[in-house]
């Protein structure tokens, strides 16, 4: 039935903007014999404030109808619906923009860059799910996060892919996020946005690689549930951070788990851990050495990963168009077959010095110096982490979801028995 | 087992996608350095050999320090104007006379009692062979660029790419009518022309074909200028015209099939007399890069002769397949 409704919503969707997309000019322009006037081309205004106040509303309103509907109604159902009203206003009507995920770039640059002033319903957008977060788990991912909608709706058959691979792969939204920041605090690129997925294909207007790049998250979507969430989204690790203190997270079950085990195999994200018993309680002995084991591993991951950080920061300062640009300078033989870029007619025609651009593209690499050690030190805290994680055993008695992982989008609640 | 299959199949795509962004981010200089804006023409202007029919024969070099107009008379002879001038050339090439004058003339016809109808930048005149001055006259506006002159034998007709419209005058100029302005109730849409290539010539039934470039069409009229025909395709494929104004130029063959010249995309192509594209008779690799103006003229023998403004010289194409010798 969803997988139906999710269908003729998509399809709804899709032909909403192919119908906006034949709404282009061409050339020459008709000559009305009406006696209209073609009116001149003009150049988009900003969006009005008033709109913008609309969809910081709308945000907090959908936050709030749907911790509600997780929480209190305890209602996949409603979650559902909420999901397609958040795909179809931010994602089809706002065109995936202003969007809480890339807002960490946004942050990140005003911040590091004293001349950039941030929106307010940017800092909106990036704080309020967080707060929610804080208080409730992730129940912006539920409901309200346009790409968790759209993947959520396509997930028909997922399959488990297992813990390991879950942790490995897991890895990858760390260093995307560290790579975001990195390329935000320097003004070099907000590469969140640049490869972002979906927002090509609510707008039906991309490069074709970011076509084929979203559909392939979307075909790897219908088997392994919401692959850019659990894979990719820097914002995610934000927010599974923060879960993890959440105050008033969902449970599985409303009472007392029976343990009938209904829920077990619900979760299409493997969030859901399972009851440890205290059985073999661990020796002091062992705790030691766990313990040693790991403020011994952390700090080695981190130095490890900053050293490597470190020695590859002019690979990593390439991305940024002024160091490409003194590189290009300096080696014009590497360009001798492209044409000019469209950064160094630019350069050319701003009438700086090469010794001014050098200057500044060393200035840059200095920065890419020390991000290569702070973010590879973060990978490093992160993989060490991780292993770390792996090596303390929590003892639980009931089935519980993961508060870090665990979307709040309460298809395991559909299972449990007890209702009340 | 199909289940493992299809994780394995989800997990090799999404890895080969992120793999995909790592690339594209850290290693591809072009993507990042490309500017997304530039209007590039270079896949376009790539044509499939086998739509190719014709073959270049001779070429030759003008006189003129400028070319802009080429026609031919029934006996072959190839007449090409431009700055300060006109050269008369054999079929085979060989310069036969010449003769110059202060101005510089854009267009060329030859009346069929062997006179030359030539059209400077804002006045029209008829000469003899010899260079002899039989009758000169001015449009009636300052902002007139002419771009074209024909004739049917009775009438002459003129292309006024500054006022958009072409004159109709009797061989003395008095000015008979004017054709092609916009006229909903007579179905004539009006010429655009956003730049000075505006070209005109005569059919096989005696109708005036003109080019209406910024529209991509072809309009054939009545000397009375009511409307009979047009055809036109707008496409960036070999089948069709596109940028802002194309064909800049055309002739015709004896058939009634149009050769045309483009600009932007230069090529020469031939299409039926109902308007479908045949063939290519030279692709854009066969000119130099932002060669634009390519006038051409067809003579008795079916041959295309095509002006190269850019390389200064009159180049000869004959149907593949056919002897020139032995004709």
């Amino acid at each position: 039935m969803k997988k139906g409704i999710a269908l003729v919503v998509l399809t709804i969707l899709f032909a909403w903007q192919m119908v906006s997309s034949y709404a282009i000019q061409r050339f020459p322009k008709p000559e009305f014999e009406s006696g209209y006037i073609t009116p001149e081309t003009l150049l988009p205004t900003p969006r009005a404030e008033i709109l913008e106040v609309m969809d910081v509303a709308v945000l907090l309103l959908a936050l709030s109808v749907v911790t509600w509907a997780v929480l209190k109604r305890r209602s996949r159902n409603l979650v559902f619906w909420i999901s397609i009203f958040s795909l179809a206003y931010f994602g089809f009507y706002r065109e995936g923009c202003v969007c809480s995920i890339g807002s960490i770039q946004n942050v990140t640059l005003a911040i590091f860059a004293g001349s950039y002033v941030i929106p307010w319903t940017v800092l909106v957008f990036f704080l309020s799910p967080l707060v929610y977060t804080l208080l409730f788990g992730r129940t912006f991912c539920a409901g309200v996060c346009p790409f968790g909608a759209f993947q959520d709706l396509v997930s028909w058959r997922p399959q488990k892919i297992g813990t390991r691979l879950n942790a490995v792969l897991g890895v990858i939204p760390y260093i995307y996020l560290g790579l975001a920041v990195l390329y935000a605090a320097t003004a070099t690129d907000f590469i969140i946005c640049r490869y972002d997925p979906f927002i090509g294909i609510f707008r039906f207007d991309a490069l074709f690689s970011m076509f084929i790049f979203g559909g392939i998250l979307l075909l790897c979507g219908v088997f392994i549930a919401r692959p850019y969430c659990r894979f990719l989204c820097p914002y995610g690790v934000l927010l599974n951070w923060i879960s993890r203190f959440s105050k008033y997270h969902m449970t599985i079950t409303p009472s007392i788990c029976v343990e009938c085990r209904l829920c077990e195999d619900s979760c299409p994200y493997e969030s859901i851990e399972k009851p440890v018993t205290v059985k073999n309680p661990e020796s002091r002995k062992m705790v030691v050495r766990k313990f040693i084991l790991i403020m011994l591993l952390i700090p080695f991951f981190m130095l490890l990963g900053g050293w490597t950080g470190s020695q590859i920061h002019e690979s990593l300062a390439k991305v940024n168009g002024k160091v490409r640009m003194a590189d290009e300078l300096l080696h014009p033989e590497k360009i001798q077959a492209e044409p000019e870029s469209i950064e160094m007619t630019a350069f050319k025609a701003s009438g700086k010095s090469v010794k001014e651009l050098y200057n500044e593209a060393s200035r840059i690499l200095r920065q890419f110096y020390i991000g290569g050690w702070i973010l590879g030190g973060f990978i490093g805290l992160t993989i060490g982490g991780l292993l770390a994680g792996r090596l303390i055993t929590r003892y639980r008695t009931d089935f519980e979801p993961n508060r870090g992982t665990c979307y709040s989008c309460s298809r395991c609640v559909d299972y449990c028995p007890i209702k009340s | 087992m199909k289940q493992q299959l299809i994780i394995i199949t989800a997990l090799i795509l999404l890895i080969a996608g992120i793999g995909y962004l790592v690339i594209d981010l850290f290693y591809s200089e072009s993507g990042a350095s490309d500017n997304p804006y530039a209007y590039g023409l270079n896949e376009l202007r790539k044509s499939d050999s086998s739509l190719i029919d014709y073959q270049e024969i001779q070429h030759f070099p003008a006189g003129l320090s400028e070319v802009y107009g080429i026609a031919a008379d029934p006996a072959n002879r190839i007449y090409v104007t431009g700055a300060n001038g006109v050269e008369i050339y054999s079929p085979g090439g060989e310069k036969i006379s010449e003769f110059s004058f202060p101005d510089t003339a854009y267009c060329i016809a030859v009346t069929p009692d062997g006179n030359l109808l030539l059209g400077m930048v804002d006045h029209i005149e008829i000469m003899t062979p010899g260079g002899e001055i039989l009758s000169r006259w001015k449009p009636e506006s300052e902002a007139s660029v002419l771009t074209s002159v024909a004739t049917d034998g009775t009438d002459i007709f003129v292309a006024d790419a500054g006022k958009k419209i072409v004159y109709r005058y009797d061989r003395e100029g008095t000015l008979l009518n004017r054709i092609g302005k916009k006229d909903s109730l007579k179905g004539i849409p009006g010429f655009v022309i956003p730049s000075p290539y505006f070209d005109l010539g005569i059919g096989r039934d005696d109708e005036l074909w003109v080019v209406n470039s910024g529209r991509h069409l072809f309009e054939a009229f009545r000397p009375d200028g009511s409307l009979i025909s047009t055809w036109g395709k707008t496409s960036t494929g070999v089948e069709g015209f596109c940028g802002c104004c194309n064909p800049s130029n055309f002739a015709m063959l004896s058939d009634g099939s149009f050769v045309t010249s483009e600009k932007g995309i230069e090529r020469v192509k031939v299409y039926l007399p109902s308007g479908e594209f045949k063939c290519l008779v030279a692709a854009p690799d066969q000119f130099d890069q932002g060669t634009r103006g390519i006038d051409l003229a067809v003579d008795s023998e079916e041959r295309i002769l095509v002006l190269d403004p850019w390389r200064n010289q009159i180049r000869i194409f004959i149907k593949k397949g056919e002897n020139n010798d032995e004709k």
